[in-house]
């Protein structure tokens, strides 16, 4: 009884903190005619369809082989004959033959047999090569934070321009995983727009309107559309953007209404539905300035169900908010730029566990938002930006790694983390926690190579 | 693996057991005498393993050096203990159950090997000899740590490897020329093992046991002993160890002396 008063009266005092300031929402930074011309020179690649790594690795009938330097082109094509094989091509300067093998031969075999050859240095299968995986989004050129190649930000002639590489390293780890369809971001938030073209396919259900007691979670505001859409926009698709988990699906949830604030109470209910209807991932890109029992132990009961939750620092430059500030049970993320830079408004204590990209973000927005015939697209800042990133990466290692258990999780994500200020605050400070996440050291193998 | 073991223990014990079964084809005599012999060898095996249910594979090559000691329990009957140290390397394994996944290139892993082998005669006709045998060795790799490179806090990878390889076939030898017996080894030859490996990075402590297994499951063995002397031999083996893929191949040296 207690506990539900106290609650009553934070959610009188409190309002939700936006952490975005949607006025830097840029409207103007998307222009409609310019997407459009833009649209108009962007061919899809691949007719359109994913990259995939064929099955075969190298040429079933070819070998590449590099004799002796002292032997003689005559000497080096009887010996090719002399293995009923035919030459192919020779490349010049390096003095490779490409070599046909012959037909009742396998490459291992024909490998085996000329590596036993003195007159080889080496001898090897060709290998097939394949383009790394870019997706084809239209607008993912202005992602900086997920492929940062130094481009201007905003794309805009005079805007500035990020550090390159000063990103999540996102292009890497999509070749190890892009997710899993199982597992579950819930984003509780604003709702979201179900007809938006980048988030329609990616809805795991209607999901839950806490702010209005119903089953329709449309967005009436547009933060959580944005913040949907950073986390796992349906990629690859050749329109619109890229998400962080291109193949995980969206829980939306309402707890705030047109005005962006809500009560901590529908949070609260939000979080624990979320827990018990399949996430895996929360994501909460919203906080108040007070603590609450019961809001950490809704987060608690998500935690224990090995839930991972994600919330956003604040942007106000002050002390990291609430449910970020539950350290035990979330993650708490700060915003950096396009420079790798702190933000300066993100907020910063002790709780911030690591800090992903906040500044000018694109992403999807309601259909409505700008109006009819406009793009749904556009830029926002703020913790609430940056914290999706963080969500994606969740559920993209859950996807792989399905038996880590959240908190788990919650270390791969901080200790693979690179510290971008170490020449300030080497190690784990208040400011951006462990670093910038790097989503490749997180999915992709780390080689070790040498003996200690 | 259970399954495998029982089945080569099995087959081992058959093969002692002939020894008693069966007279000796020769003679069948007791010896008068308990011979021994001693001998340093050298063997050198590329094998493809794969792991993780056949999903990956990559290169196990080892060194190995070895002194073995055999007894003549019974003329044609022999036994064999192996003891060795073995230089491993387990090309490019790639550990995805930790929580951050690791990729070991570090070459060699030092180790010790022990095993045990035994030789059965079963028939002789004209100038050729045909012999059964089985042999049983096992690695175990030194205990080796990586620092994980590229963390923001510090990370430590602990790996320990271990194999076991199995070899049981029939050896025709072919003793019409002095000196020299050349010989054709076909066996079945099974390689299996763990590589089990720890990730400790501050609170984050996993293990994973890599369970690895050879592509290859039979091989022909050509090879010749050459009598030196009466207690001086040679032996030299080249094994290929065909699989679906591939060839896999080995060599082996030895030089033994009977007192």
């Amino acid at each position: 009884m207690k506990t539900k008063k106290t609650i009553f009266i934070l959610i009188l005092g409190l309002v939700f903190v936006f952490l975005v300031n949607f006025k830097h929402i840029r409207k103007s930074t998307i222009n409609q005619k310019d997407s459009i011309d833009q649209l108009n020179k962007i061919q899809s690649l691949n007719s359109g369809l994913p990259f995939k790594l064929k099955e075969q690795k190298f040429a079933p009938d070819q070998v590449l082989v590099k004799f002796k330097p002292t032997l003689s082109d005559p000497f080096v094509e009887a010996t090719i004959s002399a293995y009923q094989s035919k030459r192919i091509k020779r490349i010049p300067k390096l003095n490779i033959y490409q070599i046909q093998i012959p037909e009742n031969m396998t490459v291992e075999e024909m490998l085996f047999i000329l590596n036993q050859n003195p007159d080889v240095e080496y001898a090897e299968p060709n290998y097939r090569a394949y383009i790394a995986v870019t997706p084809n989004d239209a607008f993912f050129k202005y992602q900086y934070a997920l492929y940062n190649k130094g481009q201007e930000i905003g794309g805009i002639p005079g805007d500035p321009k990020g550090k390159p590489r000063a990103d999540i390293k996102a292009t890497e780890s999509w070749e190890e995983t892009k997710g899993n369809e199982s597992i579950i971001i819930a984003i509780i938030d604003t709702g979201i727009d179900f007809d938006h073209p980048d988030l329609k396919d990616k809805i795991y259900s209607s999901g839950y309107d806490f702010a209005n007691e119903d089953s329709d979670a449309t967005d009436d505001h547009g933060h959580g559309t944005h913040v949907a859409g950073i986390a796992s926009a349906d990629t690859n698709n050749s329109e619109g953007m890229a998400g962080v988990a291109w193949n995980c699906k969206i829980l939306p949830i309402k707890v705030m209404d047109e005005e962006g604030s809500g009560y901590y109470s529908w949070a609260i209910e939000a979080i624990r539905w979320a827990a018990d209807n399949g996430a895996s991932v929360i994501n909460l890109s919203l906080g108040g300035d007070e603590p609450s029992k019961a809001l950490e132990e809704a987060l608690q009961y998500a935690f224990e169900k090995d839930v991972v939750i994600v919330a956003a620092a604040g942007n106000e430059a002050g002390s990291v908010i609430y449910p970020a500030a539950y350290d035990a049970y979330c993650l708490a993320v700060s915003a950096s730029d396009y420079n790798d830079s702190r933000t300066e408004w993100s907020n910063y204590g002790p709780e911030i566990d690591v800090a992903a990209p906040g500044e000018r973000i694109l992403s999807c927005v309601p259909i409505w938002y700008w109006g009819p015939d406009s793009f749904p697209y556009g830029f926002g800042s703020g913790t609430s930006m940056a914290t999706p990133h963080v969500s994606g990466l969740a559920a993209l290692i859950k996807s792989i790694k399905p038996w880590l258990k959240a908190s788990e999780i919650m270390n791969v994500i901080r200790y693979t983390a690179d510290d971008v200020n170490a020449d300030s605050y080497p190690g784990n400070d208040e400011y951006i926690g462990y670093g910038r996440i790097n989503m490749e050291k997180a999915l992709v193998p780390i080689k070790i190579s040498g003996a200690k | 693996m259970k399954k495998t073991l029982c089945l080569l223990i099995a087959v081992l014990f058959f093969i002692s057991m002939n020894c008693f079964i069966y007279p000796n084809p020769s003679k069948g005599e007791e010896l008068s005498s308990f011979l021994v012999t001693s001998g340093l060898g050298f063997e050198y095996f590329n094998r493809t393993v794969s792991w993780d249910e056949d999903t990956y594979s990559s290169k196990l090559k080892s060194y190995i050096f070895l002194f073995n000691m055999t007894f003549e329990i019974k003329e044609g009957f022999f036994s064999n203990i192996i003891i060795g140290y073995s230089l491993s390397d387990f090309n490019s394994l790639v550990f995805r159950q930790l929580p951050i996944s690791i990729k070991l290139d570090v070459g060699n892993i030092s180790g010790i090997l022990f095993g045990g082998e035994i030789r059965k005669t079963l028939y002789y006709f004209s100038d050729f000899e045909i012999e059964t045998m089985g042999q049983l060795v096992y690695y175990m790799g030194t205990q080796k740590e990586w620092d994980i490179p590229g963390l923001g806090v510090k990370g430590k990878a602990t790996g320990k490897p271990k194999w076991m390889r199995a070899q049981v076939g029939p050896i025709l030898k072919y003793t019409g020329i002095k000196d020299f017996t050349p010989y054709l080894f076909v066996n079945y030859n099974p390689l299996w093992g763990t590589f089990s490996m720890e990730e400790k990075i501050i609170e984050l402590v996993k293990t994973e046991d890599k369970k690895i297994s050879g592509k290859s499951r039979f091989g022909i063995a050509f090879g010749t002993l050459y009598q030196m002397s009466d207690s001086f031999q040679l032996k030299a083996e080249f094994n290929i160890l065909p699989y679906k893929d591939g060839i896999d191949s080995g060599f082996f040296l030895n030089a033994t002396y009977t007192f």
